[in-house]
């Protein structure tokens, strides 16, 4: 079943078109990855989807229903939850604080459910356990991107939307946030995930979609494109020794 | 001497951190600079001595009636200075804040005419001594009131689920919108709280200054100057920087000169953007517009 259906999708930011009528879907259950360089569209294409993009057209589904002009609020009420780039983890709220506030799309959650549920997501990164009360802005990256995880999955979203998690992360810790999408997966919840890591995110996704400036460039199962000269060239090829 | 100046500067003092306090959390929340803060002491003042002095009602009801107001006056003036302009940047909003403060300080004129009004204060006893302090019933009020309001809003802030939403928001807006707090919301929220404190301050210094349009000017950039000292955007810094220009005010007044009494609090702010811009509690920054 089609959970996502984006279509024909266009995203204006002033005079410049960043998205220049892009075509994607992500099926129940799937990992889909958006890969490309910088600037071509991929962050976009997340930030659309959650509505922060104000000049769009084209069609976003969930669901077979449309949540083009809708809020951000509004559309992570409908269960897409949204790590962006950065992790923009609130630097004056704790650790705790932050994963709590993960909930805010969901009604009548109950003040115990709720502390319940963050210790859940301890169990589930036990690395946060003991920065439970420590600030956001005291953590190191790879802690931050858990926070913003773990904050992002407090949604319970039928699709999560992740944006650079690798992004300036030691290898080891790459490797640790990989398993983790993967896990993801396997409990449940549909990952659309943007990459400049294109060997990790491929080792993951059951398919990947090739963006060149705004446009889509190909598309297809990671094998075929590990094996598309073009590709391999432009995008993988500087990441095959990774 | 000394001691009695202490205790008044601290009670004038608090008021000013409490209006100071409304800016802060403005600031924070919606990165307005709120010009039309005095504006909010003053008819809230206003609105105390309508409902005590003309409709004769107890002194208590005309206290919540004029807090109540002024919250639902809160977010009518953000809907008139703010929501058009939300995405406009920074400055629009704060001229729009000043026009605000202008036609309400005439409208008040208009409706009510020039003349200042007394209020009495809350209790009829005027004091009692404790040593050589004559302890003034109402400036020890208006001590008392503003820790209160300052310890609760400690509480909505650090401890309740509310009050982590209110800090998201003012952190980083947008990723609070991805969460889905209803950001719009939190920011009308911030409006009338502000609005509210303003109105506080206002009744608390009615009976102690003369209720006019002239108070809202005065106190809002004493506010202001409170808020530079303490450091910008500085909630400790708020309330601290105006405690430091309440007491420095009124000693000044006391031992060189009463007529210099808010040249003492100008001067001090001066001192500040010479020596430390970045006030008590603030980061060093090179520009802050």
């Amino acid at each position: 079943m089609k959970l996502l259906e984006i279509g024909n999708l266009v995203a204006r930011y002033g005079a410049a078109d960043v998205l220049k009528g892009l075509t994607v879907d992500v099926d129940e259950g799937e990992i889909v990855t958006l890969l490309g360089s910088n600037g071509a569209g991929k962050s976009t294409t997340l930030r659309s989807i959650s509505g922060l993009v104000p000049n769009i057209t084209g069609t976003i589904k969930l669901a077979g229903q449309s949540i083009v002009g809708l809020k951000p609020e509004a559309i992570v009420r409908l269960g897409i939850s949204h790590v962006p780039e950065g992790r923009r983890v609130f630097p004056g709220l704790t650790v705790r604080e932050n994963i709590q506030l993960g909930a805010s799309n969901r009604k009548g959650v109950t003040r115990r459910a709720l502390e319940d549920e963050v210790d859940a997501m301890f169990d589930y990164f036990p690395d946060l356990k003991r920065l439970e009360h420590a600030l956001g802005w005291t953590l190191s990256g790879g802690q931050l991107q858990m926070v913003a995880v773990a904050r992002g999955l407090m949604a319970k979203p039928r699709l999560l939307l992740l944006d650079e998690p690798s992004l300036g992360l030691a290898p080891l810790v790459v490797q640790q946030v990989f398993r983790i999408i993967a896990d993801i997966r396997a409990r449940g919840t549909t990952v659309l995930l943007v990459e400049q890591n294109a060997h990790m995110a491929l080792s993951v996704a059951d398919r990947a979609y090739v963006l060149e400036t705004g446009r889509l460039l190909v598309s297809g199962k990671p094998d075929e494109l590990w094996n598309n000269p073009q590709v391999r060239a432009a995008y993988l090829g500087g990441l095959s020794a990774a | 001497m000394f001691l009695q100046l202490l205790f008044t500067g601290f009670g004038i003092g608090a008021i000013y951190a409490l209006v100071a306090l409304g800016f802060v959390l403005l600031i924070r929340a919606a990165s307005v600079v709120n010009f039309g803060q005095g504006e909010f002491a003053m008819l809230g003042a206003y609105a105390l001595v309508i409902a005590v002095n003309m409709f004769h009602l107890p002194y208590w009801v005309g206290i919540v009636l004029s807090i109540v107001v002024m919250a639902g006056f809160g977010v009518a003036f953000a809907g008139a200075t703010y929501w058009p302009l939300r995405n406009r940047g920074g400055l629009p909003v704060i001229i729009s804040t000043i026009g605000a403060s202008i036609f309400l300080e005439n409208m008040v004129l208009v409706l009510y005419g020039p003349n200042s009004e007394q209020i009495d204060g809350l209790f009829d006893n005027p004091g009692f001594d404790i040593g050589p302090v004559f302890v003034d019933s109402q400036y020890l009020s208006i001590i008392v009131v503003a820790t209160l309001l300052v310890a609760l809003q400690y509480f909505i802030f650090e401890r309740t689920l509310l009050g982590k939403k209110l800090q998201a928001t003012s952190q980083d807006k947008e990723m609070a919108s991805l969460l889905g707090i209803p950001v719009a919301m939190m920011i009308l929220i911030t409006f009338a709280y502000s609005s509210a404190l303003g109105a506080v301050a206002g009744i608390l210094v009615a009976p102690i200054l003369f209720v006019s349009t002239g108070m809202a000017a005065l106190i809002a950039l004493k506010a202001f100057a409170a808020n530079i000292i303490g450091g910008y955007g500085s909630i400790p810094g708020a309330i601290l920087g105006g405690l430091a220009l309440g007491v420095v005010e009124t000693m000044g007044a006391g031992y060189i000169s009463v007529p210099y009494k808010d040249a003492f609090a100008f001067l001090m702010l001066l001192m500040f953007l010479m020596v430390r811009p970045q006030g008590l509690f603030g980061e060093k920054i090179s520009e802050k517009a």
